[in-house]
């Protein structure tokens, strides 16, 4: 007698292949029997009917999730396969099967809550990893974003800060000899020359324009407007600038900027892509390094290692002060320069209180005509 | 509801025509024009949560338009954003298909669509993100692909190895595992193909002939971006 367990209507619940049935499987309605499995093909009325015994079955799980019983049977030397996946047939099977069937079904559905386990605890494990890293950049974006600067090469920052410096010379005129040019020649070997070792070379150009600001580039790039030179009383006062500039190069500011800036994407680019896919970047978030805003902290650390290296090149490091003293009690705030360092009374007090912790040094004048030098600068 | 594709070739559009009642599931923004008997319905298909993480982690469009003929028979044109060849196929109501996120353009109301999950290593290696479209039930299904649509028909336990920027969908009777292109980290990176799936069979998987990434990549040389 034939015991059929699932007929709720005859639409197909499974998917059968093999043989002369299509690649995408033949549709057919599946019923489970006392001694087997019987397959009826609606949608292909030239197929027979059949009836497959449960001793000649083999069975395992399959598809994209697992979640399919896959049934096998061999048919006059043709294989055929069956998807099952409709619940209340795959129960069935399991009720009726027996003997070694029973037992690879057993093995089968251990099989499935393994891997399904598996991949329960891989995707939480890598949640976890992703907010782990989410976190570590949201807590402690600094030193994220340093442990990434650190392994920039210095050639990746030179053709980031070229580029830069390329398109910002466009719109300007760069002043190529003269007293300035002289001058800040003469600032900048003095200053150079006391650094430590480092990989940078520093490029100081003059660029003509009445704005008064100065301005460092990842690399070694520095740009010094005539505007900034004719407010300077002397050259102490232009090399305490410069110093302040040459630093933010040194610590790698502007990089660490674009670092959280970028945020996940930028750190990952760092650790493991190339400058173009950088400078990729830094040019799709529109980030402009001529203009790059310094964090508080940064522009700390550019006054004090500023201080020391004016110290160490034996350069008067009052004009750093006086200077920007000066244009804050005079200008206002529209001179640019100030609205990026701007001169608090806490800055003032704390670059002289640096001062006072320096060891006693006689400092050596910059030999510059500074009178001359700034009536060769006209006001474009 | 009878569909047909204009134009064949890079820039098709596919003709629905609805009985008057009958509707339809389109990708939102699909919709090129339709008869003033059709009205357009914003909605959410399976519910905010669902919408919102097709929206949020299959980066699917927040909601699927419903195109109904309330007001008499009418038709739809629809068509993707990107160029490429449109398919159409007749779903069964046993086989499953997987599409990769893009890779939907419209179905018939009695198709079934959900977001699904994929597995971790799949999710971050696959390319398609971790959350596709699992398409089933009866009715025709709309596919659209980035270039022409080629099926690979699998027999079971027969093996192929894809580039995974190259999947539109593949039958739920397949499975796939994600491997590298070329033996060894460096090769598989300098190959060009990084990771590929290699799927085994019995169904079918379907691919399109051009790569979008690759052709985001290729475009992004001619603009200037460094100087």
């Amino acid at each position: 007698m034939r015991l059929t367990v699932v007929i709720d209507d005859d639409s197909p619940n499974a998917l059968c292949f093999g043989g002369a049935f299509p690649p995408s499987g033949a549709p057919c309605l599946a019923t489970v029997t006392a001694d087997g499995l019987q397959l009826v093909f609606p949608a292909h009325p030239s197929a027979d009917p059949r009836r497959v015994a449960f001793d000649r079955l083999a069975v395992g799980a399959g598809g994209f999730d697992h979640d399919h019983l896959v049934v096998k049977w061999d048919e006059e030397g043709t294989p055929f396969t069956l998807y099952l996946k409709d619940p209340d047939v795959i129960r069935a099977f399991r009720t009726r099967a027996s003997g070694t069937l029973s037992a690879e079904l057993h093995r089968t559905a251990e099989e499935v809550r393994r891997r399904r386990m598996r991949r329960r605890a891989f995707l939480w494990a890598g949640l976890a990893m992703v907010g782990g890293l989410f976190l570590a950049l949201w807590l402690g974006s600094d030193r994220v974003a340093e442990f990434a600067v650190a392994r920039i090469p210095v050639s990746w920052e030179e053709s980031i800060g070229e580029a830069s410096y390329r398109q910002f010379i466009m719109g300007h005129t760069v002043v190529e000899a003269g007293p300035a040019v002289e001058a800040i020649d003469v600032i900048a070997a003095r200053l150079t020359g006391a650094l430590q070792p480092s990989p940078y070379r520093f490029q100081i150009s003059v660029v003509n324009s009445g704005v008064v600001n100065a301005f460092a580039l990842p690399g070694g790039r520095v740009v010094v407007f005539t505007g900034l030179l004719r407010k300077a009383d002397s050259a102490e006062e232009v090399a305490g600038v410069l110093a302040h500039e040459v630093n933010h190069v040194l610590k790698r500011h502007a990089m660490v900027r674009v670092a959280k800036r970028l945020g996940l994407v930028g750190v990952v680019t760092m650790l493991t892509g190339n400058e173009q896919g950088l400078a990729g970047l830094i040019k799709d978030l529109g980030i402009e390094l001529a203009t790059l805003k310094f964090g508080r902290e940064q522009e700390t650390e550019a006054d004090e290692e500023g201080l020391r290296l004016l110290h160490r090149a034996r350069v008067a490091p009052e004009g750093m002060v006086s200077f920007f003293e000066r244009l804050a009690e005079q200008d206002a705030p529209q001179l640019e320069i100030l609205s990026s360092h701007p001169m608090s009374e806490g800055r003032a007090e704390r670059l002289r209180a640096e001062i006072a912790r320096l060891p006693r040094m006689t400092p050596e004048p910059v030999p510059v005509d500074w009178v001359h030098v700034r009536a060769s600068l006209r006001a474009p | 509801m009878k569909s047909e594709i204009l134009y064949p070739g890079a820039f098709p559009m596919a003709r629905v025509h609805l009985a008057s009642g009958e509707s339809l599931k389109a990708e939102s923004g699909a919709m090129v024009a339709a008869s003033p008997t059709i009205d357009v319905e914003s909605r959410m298909e399976g519910g905010l949560l669902k919408a919102l993480s097709r929206k949020m982690l299959a980066g699917e469009h927040f909601f699927f338009q419903t195109l109904r003929a309330t007001r008499g028979e009418g038709e739809v044109l629809l068509a993707p954003t990107v160029p490429g060849e449109i398919v159409l196929f007749e779903m069964d109501g046993v086989n499953e298909y997987l599409v990769q996120k893009d890779g939907f353009l419209a179905g018939a109301e009695t198709i079934t669509i959900e977001s699904k999950m994929q597995s971790f290593t799949r999710g971050l290696l696959g390319g398609e993100g971790f959350f596709i479209l699992r398409v089933g039930g009866n009715g025709t299904v709309i596919l659209n692909s980035f270039g022409a649509v080629h099926r690979l028909e699998l027999k079971p336990e027969e093996e192929y190895v894809v580039d995974n920027a190259h999947l539109v969908a593949w039958s739920a009777t397949t499975s796939y595992k994600i491997e590298r292109a070329a033996s060894g980290w460096i090769s598989s990176l300098t190959s060009g193909e990084g990771f590929v799936c290699r799927f085994r069979g019995p169904g079918l998987v379907m691919i399109q002939t051009r790569n979008p990434r690759g052709f985001g990549a290729w475009i992004r040389q001619f603009m200037p971006v460094t100087e």
